[in-house]
């Protein structure tokens, strides 16, 4: 029987700058707009890959950092979606973050996540997982969702003897109380699951998580990516999974930070993506972000807030190797207010062809109301 | 036979009975007096109880008003820390070598001069990071001190209600470490005090100026992260951005009569201006050869002003003004503007447990907070608007503590001694979702019930509330090792739990049962099993809706 497809979402907290990401590294107006350690240069040490299909005719590379994502893209895995991003101008982090995980307008509750997971009804013990301390906006509405940065973490007490105690007290207590009765519920059910799977009966002790890749050390996305690929082989129905990845705001001294988050993503994600074995077949995966950054570099050395980004989506069935969308340029006229790339893409696009394609979603009005979708070719 | 355990069964089902049927709770206090604790302190204590109940509520709050932020018993106890420092030798930049350090080492920065803190910055000198980030992790630790034992607990509120209104991530440099703890000492001096005043010195803070990047800003183009988050978490709110209009500042209501009402992006970017060469005096080339003074304050360069022209919420700015007037003029205008009074107020309503008011009220408080824009206490005057209204006491008790609050809450309850020896409590607190001084993206946490309603911090309270006095925990300085006065069987303890908790007689039978002691043997003697049987009659006192919301 084939498996539930699954869709995980990895923002990148911080508007991560999408232009020395994924950079049209031929482009004259690039080249004059930004100092050479603030782009991604073509000869040398620090030379991008190139990609082997371009959307337009600049020479795009993916930074000289991110060698993982140009294999998953050469092996068909990885499409890019150029200048997408939300349409309605806003350069707030926040602001930004809230209207593209709501997704909706004011009248329509939660976001779009929370929405698809209301309308799908999933009976299974672990319907989403934010990985972290607290849910994304994107999960609003939805009371689906468990949090945990670490799957053992949502075993309550494990060595402690009170804990079918405090398991008790928390049910009698709080039964339906309004906003602790659910994930109360939620996190009793999972623990007493969990404790059966993840613990050693004889000695009560934790049994390791054992990838079947080893992750990258001293990478900070490699124990939230892990904890996906372990949340998704203990097979609990997980349909939804997201991931932040932050400290991509870099407004000073851009060069090697960037690097280093590039690199820390790219690694990851690979090993992520090993380590899942044969559930490729069923997972997607989406990367984005609030808004890409200024074409301009600023005093700094750093980049502020601009507009278009580019997205990218993993899956095993994505028709990957492919850019997708329009390139709009970067001359002056082009560019959005003068400033930064323009948005040729919403990303609605993106994320609603995912929806369809790879999670069957029917009524994708029900999760991006008042949108007119239009496929962009992510899964050919 | 009836086994121990079949027994002890038995004895479960018909304490949760008899819980169930609820026995009255002891009326220590008026519920009233008890819900103001509770939103104006780290947690209803004894000691508070006492007074509130002598005073009257109304007393109380102008003695809170009218405390010092210092205090004699409070210093003795920031002076009595040992904080763990630990690291391997290592060797400098220019190859100075350095020793491995492990020690309980006295807090010593929290009053530094930060122009004595300088040569931290210096990459030259042998100093492992952990030197060069120890005045932050001071402040942090001390940080929970005195939320749990300051007198002046309103302040201490107040303080950590301005750190998280003007986030700084403490641990994001060397720069914003060693400048930390002026910082919060601006916090504390003025938590009752000015607005504008209180702005003021946050946009010539050091460690504000290098956590937002304010202190490379120069024309040009100028560095914008300072200026987009004073305008949006600062001042005016994301609830004043007209983001749709970009750079229509015609458009924006009342722009065109000079007030207006909001800001959009082209504001930030002229606001950002208006701030270049607000930097910080620390001895960094500014020109070539040319240094800002060694001061370890801020300090401003006049080369790197973008002197000219600019229009900032519908106001024209003339070119050449004199050294920082831009700036100052453009924090005048912000501090004084409606928007900004009900922006903050609302954040203030919510933060003393009031997450939704009513329209009259918020206009209420925020009308004050404008209307006293210039009076030296006019935050003071805000919060009695806020707390002598009707509408504060009959708000029902629906606010979560979050994680920090949920722990200094039941510190106070218990009675315990805190001395943090080590930042495990920050751990502990970061898998609930708490970094104490160490959110890294600039909005802080969030003040949102709903946002702290899910597994993670749920789940993190109940392993805070089972190990916040156990040793390893290195904060409680052994108080649950000792039997309390008077204590000498577990029902005695569990009676002494039950009224320290404010709760129904018999609340905590299901936990002697679950314990598998009798109410009348006589406690252990051995500390370490005292303690594991306090801890659990605290986490299941602590694992209640009467406790967790306030």
């Amino acid at each position: 029987m084939a498996k539930d497809p699954i869709l995980v979402v990895l923002f990148l907290r911080g508007g991560a700058d999408g232009l020395n990401l994924i950079a049209p590294s031929g482009d004259t107006d690039y080249i004059a707009a930004r100092p050479p350690f603030l782009r991604v240069v073509r000869k040398g040490d620090d030379a991008g890959h190139l990609l082997s299909h371009q959307v337009a005719d600049v020479d795009f590379r993916f930074h000289s950092q991110a060698g993982e994502l140009a294999e998953l893209f050469e092996a068909k895995e990885l499409a890019v979606i150029h200048a997408a991003g939300l349409t309605d101008g806003t350069r707030s982090h926040f602001d930004a973050e809230d209207r593209m995980e709501r997704a909706a307008n004011g009248t329509n509750a939660g976001g779009w996540l929370g929405r698809w997971l209301n309308g799908a009804g999933l009976e299974g013990e672990l319907p989403a997982l934010a990985v972290g301390t607290s849910a994304p906006e994107s999960t609003r509405g939805s009371s689906d969702v468990a949090v945990a940065e670490q799957m053992e973490q949502l075993i309550i007490a494990a060595d402690h003897d009170l804990s079918p105690l405090l398991r008790k007290r928390l049910r009698a207590g709080f039964g339906s109380h309004d906003l602790l009765g659910a994930p109360i519920e939620r996190l009793i059910t999972l623990s007493q699951t969990l404790e059966t799977r993840l613990l050693n009966p004889e000695t009560g002790e934790l049994g390791p998580y054992r990838p079947s890749v080893d992750y990258p050390e001293e990478n900070t996305l490699s124990e939230p990516l892990r904890t996906v690929a372990q949340a998704i082989k203990l097979d609990l129905g997980m349909r939804v999974a997201t991931v932040d990845f932050g400290g991509w705001d870099t407004h000073m001294d851009q060069s090697g930070d960037f690097a280093d988050q590039t690199a820390t993503l790219s690694s990851a994600l690979m090993a992520f993506w090993r380590d899942l074995g044969e559930a490729r077949e069923h997972t997607c995966v989406v990367v984005m972000s609030e808004f890409g950054r200024r074409l301009r570099s600023n005093s700094s050395g750093g980049t502020d807030h601009g507009f278009g980004n580019a997205m990218m989506v993993l899956g095993g069935t994505v028709d990957g190797g492919k850019m997708l969308g329009e390139w709009p340029g970067l001359v002056n006229d082009a560019l959005d207010d003068g400033a930064d790339l323009a948005i040729t893409t919403d990303y609605r696009h993106v994320l609603g062809e995912v929806m369809n394609k790879h999670m069957a979603a029917q009524d994708l009005n029900a999760i991006f109301p008042d949108f007119t979708h239009q496929p962009r070719g992510v899964f050919g | 036979m009836l086994t121990r355990r079949d027994f002890h069964k038995t004895l479960a089902a018909v304490a949760l009975t008899s819980l169930a049927t609820g026995k009255t709770a002891k009326a220590n206090i008026a519920p009233f007096n008890n819900l103001v604790l509770n939103r104006l302190t780290f947690g209803a204590n004894a000691q508070s109880h006492t007074e509130i109940e002598t005073l009257g509520v109304r007393e109380w709050v102008e003695q809170q008003l009218s405390l010092p932020a210092e205090d004699d018993d409070l210093t003795t106890r920031l002076n009595a820390i040992r904080l763990l420092i630990e690291y391997e030798e290592g060797r400098s930049e220019n190859d100075k070598p350095w020793d491995a350090v492990s020690e309980y080492r006295a807090l010593q920065y929290l009053q530094t001069d930060p122009a004595d803190l300088l040569h931290f910055l210096d990459f030259d000198e042998p100093f492992d990071f952990g030197e060069r980030e120890r005045p932050a992790a001071e402040v942090i630790a001390a940080s929970l001190t005195r939320a749990v034992h300051a007198p002046a607990q309103l302040r201490e509120v107040m303080t950590q209600f301005w750190h998280e209104h003007f986030s700084v991530n403490a641990m994001k440099d060397e720069v914003t470490a060693i400048f930390f703890p002026s910082y919060d000492a601006l916090m504390r001096t003025h938590a009752f005090g000015n607005f504008r005043v209180l702005l003021g010195e946050v946009a010539r803070a050091p460690s504000m100026l290098a956590y937002l990047n304010n202190d490379s800003s120069r024309a040009s183009p100028a560095n914008e992260n300072f200026a987009r988050e004073l305008l949006e978490l600062h001042t005016l709110g994301q609830e004043n951005y007209f983001n749709d209009l970009y750079d229509d500042w015609k458009a924006v209501p009342g722009a065109l009569n000079g007030v207006a009402e909001g800001y959009v992006d082209q504001d930030v970017y002229e606001v950002a201006r208006a701030l270049t060469g607000w930097s910080i005096g620390d001895g960094r080339e500014t020109d070539e050869g040319t240094y800002s003074p060694e001061t370890g304050q801020f300090a401003y360069v006049e080369s790197w002003h973008d002197p000219y022209q600019k229009r900032i919420l519908g106001q024209e700015f003339s070119a050449n003004s004199a050294p920082m007037e831009d700036g100052d003029r453009v924090l005048d205008m912000l501090a004084a503007h409606p928007g900004t009074a009900r922006f903050v107020t609302r954040k203030m309503l919510c933060r003393l447990g009031i997450e939704d008011p009513s329209t009259a009220y918020h206009d209420l408080v925020a009308e004050v907070f404008h209307k006293q824009r210039n009076a030296p206490d006019q935050i003071a005057q805000t919060l009695r608007a806020i707390i002598f209204h009707d509408e504060f006491s009959t708000t029902p008790a629906k606010k979560l503590r979050r994680p920090f609050e949920y722990l200094t809450a039941i510190y106070r309850t218990s009675g315990s001694e805190i001395s943090p020896r080590s930042d495990a409590f920050h751990w502990m607190l970061k898998q609930a979702g708490w970094s104490q001084h160490r959110v890294n993206p600039p909005t802080g946490h969030s003040d949102d019930s709903a946002d702290w309603a899910n597994t993670a911090t749920i789940n993190g309270m109940v392993k805070l509330a089972l190990e916040c006095h156990a040793e390893w925990f290195e904060a409680d300085t052994g108080t649950l090792r000792t039997p309390p006065k008077g204590v000498s069987n577990f029902g005695q303890l569990a009676a002494y739990w039950e009224r320290r908790y404010n709760t129904a007689d018999g609340a905590l039978d299901p936990v002697l049962t679950a314990l598998d002691v009798e109410s009348d043997s006589a406690l252990w003697d051995d500390g370490e099993d005292l303690e594991w049987i306090s801890s659990g009659m605290i986490a299941a006192l602590s694992l209640t809706p009467e406790f967790m919301f306030r």
